[in-house]
């Protein structure tokens, strides 16, 4: 992240209070941290176990955007941090997320910086390295991208699909909206509702079309329940929003460029 | 992880709900003596971990001890649903006067937990939300104050309940919130909660899964991954912490992150191959997680290729390769696998592989990898 240009101010780690990493220094508590060093975001590695209370911390030291990349996470602990951060106007985004990244010029993440270019079109994905690809292959067209956003898969996550098309529709670098959706949950359906308003176009790729029933694919979130959150149903709602739906990940570039009128 | 009916109603029955009597048997012998501990009439409960289990014919009832041997029996012997019965359980049968529905899960939509409450039950929660909403009354919980007994009473006065019946409909529910929330579960469910022709309640089916992820704090649930999953390839997975979907085709796929991994069987179907199953390694991918990985799939008789998209964030991707170098070399697989691998340290893990004659992609599309690979089966 410093590589990228990302303005980290300092790290916490309980114990290591007092030490330095690439000349960031490290401290015991948030609260200290903060005290010294301002700061408006904290993307948390800490383990599973450990979320709920260093997300705690930090909505408690102020801090207004979290991005936890963590995975395994107990579906109680996100639901918790999700209903304190809202108490307080926070945002946590994730968990399970590769995090975001504002190409060219930050990223509070984990993802390789070498697929992504500016540009503007803004993505928001449920899946990490799905998001790679997507993303790659628009780079490789020559398409750069605004910002993106991986808020996870998991049953209940920090901050909704629909939560970042608002902030998507709102920036005046985004043209275009990709969405990266997968099978499970009710992400998408809610979204479709949203782009109906939306001036912006939205073109999207829905994986998991192959998935038996029933069977959680990989991500705890990605599991078809009695027939609902399949891709098909997912793909038609957004279609009828107005959608343009990709059958495949690089017909997304084609789509973009329709969209764009490259 | 969900429970067996007579695992939940032992947890249900600790926190106060009332649950029938009722013993678990696994033989003949076990099923006589189970018979005669809880006297009859009894119903034999096939203990199957799916829905829908009375429709497909996994609940009996028995009038005499011989019946009741012989019913279990065929049970034991039969599929539900493609499980297979190795337990029953056995249960006074109740006369039964009125069914209630009883429910605590998350609302995705809120991320809030949501206690749900019918008087119309014994049918499942779709069936009620679709048919008949206006007996099914759900309220939002918050996690950080929790279920109050007066609101769980409110809920259960908005359907018309008085008396000692909404004291006890009502206190049973604010139990059930209480499971939900100490075991860290995804759902927890009565359906249904009987009243007996004696006025007595009793939760005659329980449901209750609990979270995977958080089994690290719920160390008094044993888990026997034996009785809970048939297939022996995904019991391994399981053990080495890889998601593992059996498919019914036979080109192996393995993946790194779910979307990547949906994406790439979605893809072989689209090219005219069929995938044979699912394999996602999740974020933290070692050599040796990889290892177990290809070993694991290509356990799999079905198999005429074997497929491996990886990207590498944070994860080197040069152990990635040699875990697949190692598996390949100790197995010496006759079936072709072609390995696309993207991201922190690729040329090297390009090298690896191509120096232990793997055939590997190095574009990002998925596309490019899937259509190669289906040439090389010549189709």
């Amino acid at each position: 992240m410093l590589d990228y240009g990302s303005k980290i101010v300092a790290g916490v780690t309980p114990g290591k209070g007092g030490t330095t990493v690439h000349e960031v220094p490290v401290y015991d508590a948030v609260k200290a941290a903060v005290s010294e060093n301002p700061a408006d975001a904290s993307i948390l590695f800490v383990p599973a176990p450990f979320i709920k209370d260093a997300a705690v911390e930090a909505l408690d030291s102020d801090i207004k955007l979290l991005v936890i990349i963590t995975e395994h996470i107990p579906v109680h602990d996100t639901a918790y941090v999700r209903e304190q951060a809202e108490s307080v106007g926070a945002r946590a985004i994730g968990p399970t997320t590769p995090g975001i990244i504002c190409p060219g010029k930050t990223k509070i993440g984990i993802m390789p910086a070498s697929v992504f270019m500016e540009g503007n079109v803004g993505i928001i994905s449920r899946s990490g390295t799905l998001l790679y690809e997507i993303a790659g292959n628009l780079t490789l067209a020559g398409i750069g991208q605004s910002a993106c956003v991986g808020i996870g898969a998991d049953p209940v996550v920090g901050t909704d699909m629909i939560d970042i098309l608002r902030l998507f529709e709102e920036d005046e670098h985004t043209k275009l909206v990709a969405i990266v959706g997968e099978i499970g949950g009710v992400q998408e359906e809610e979204a479709a509702k949203f782009i109906r308003k939306m001036t912006k176009p939205v073109v999207a790729y829905v994986a998991g079309r192959v998935a038996p029933p029933g069977e959680r694919m990989g991500h705890a979130g990605a599991i078809i329940l009695r027939g609902r959150g399949t891709a098909q149903t997912k793909i038609d709602l957004l279609r009828n929003a107005g959608v343009r739906i990709a059958s495949r990940p690089s017909d997304v570039v084609g789509l973009v460029k329709k969209c764009l009128q490259f | 992880m969900r429970l067996f009916e007579h695992e939940a109603k032992e947890i249900f029955r600790r926190f106060g709900i009332p649950v029938p009597n009722g013993a678990i048997a696994g033989s003949p012998d076990e099923v006589d003596l189970a018979v005669r501990r809880v006297g009859l009439p009894v119903a034999i409960k096939a203990q199957v971990l799916v829905g829908g289990r009375g429709r497909a014919g996994g609940i009996k009832f028995a009038d005499s001890l011989e019946e009741a041997v012989e019913k279990a029996k065929e049970l034991m012997s039969e599929k539900i649903r493609g499980q297979r019965v190795r337990r029953v359980l056995i249960e006074e049968k109740l006369d039964v006067g009125h069914e209630y529905y009883l429910g605590a899960t998350f609302d995705q939509l809120s991320g809030k937990p949501v206690v749900m409450f019918s008087t119309e039950g014994g049918v499942d929660i779709e069936t009620i939300a679709e048919k008949r909403p206006e007996f099914l009354i759900s309220k939002h919980v918050s996690l950080s104050r929790g279920l109050f007994q007066f609101e769980a009473l409110e809920i259960c006065q908005k359907l018309g309940l008085s008396g000692t019946l909404l004291l006890k409909v009502s206190s049973i529910l604010h139990r059930l919130y209480g499971v939900f929330d100490q075991y860290d579960a995804m759902i927890a469910e009565i359906n249904p909660l009987v009243v007996t022709n004696e006025d007595k309640l009793c939760a005659v089916d329980a449901v209750l899964e609990i979270d995977d992820n958080s089994l690290f704090r719920h160390q008094d649930i044993k888990l026997d991954l034996s009785e809970r999953v048939e297939d022996e390839i995904k019991r391994e997975a399981i053990q080495q912490g890889l998601s593992y979907v059996k498919l019914e085709g036979d080109i192996g796929v393995i993946g790194s992150g779910a979307g990547l991994t949906m994406t790439t069987i979605d893809l072989v179907k689209d090219f005219g191959g069929k995938p044979a199953n699912f394999l996602e390694t999740g974020g933290a991918i070692t050599e040796q997680l990889m290892e177990g990985a290809v070993k694991l799939v290509l356990k799999d008789r079905r198999l005429r290729a074997l497929l491996i998209n990886l990207y590498g964030g944070i994860n080197p991707m040069p152990d990635a390769a040699k875990g697949i170098v190692k598996a390949y070399e100790k197995l010496r697989p006759k079936i072709p696998i072609l390995v696309k691998v993207i991201g922190n340290q690729q040329e090297e893990a390009w090298s690896i592989l191509e120096s232990a004659g793997i055939s590997v992609v190095k574009e990002i599309q998925t596309e490019v990898a899937v259509r190669k690979l289906m040439k090389m089966l010549g189709e």
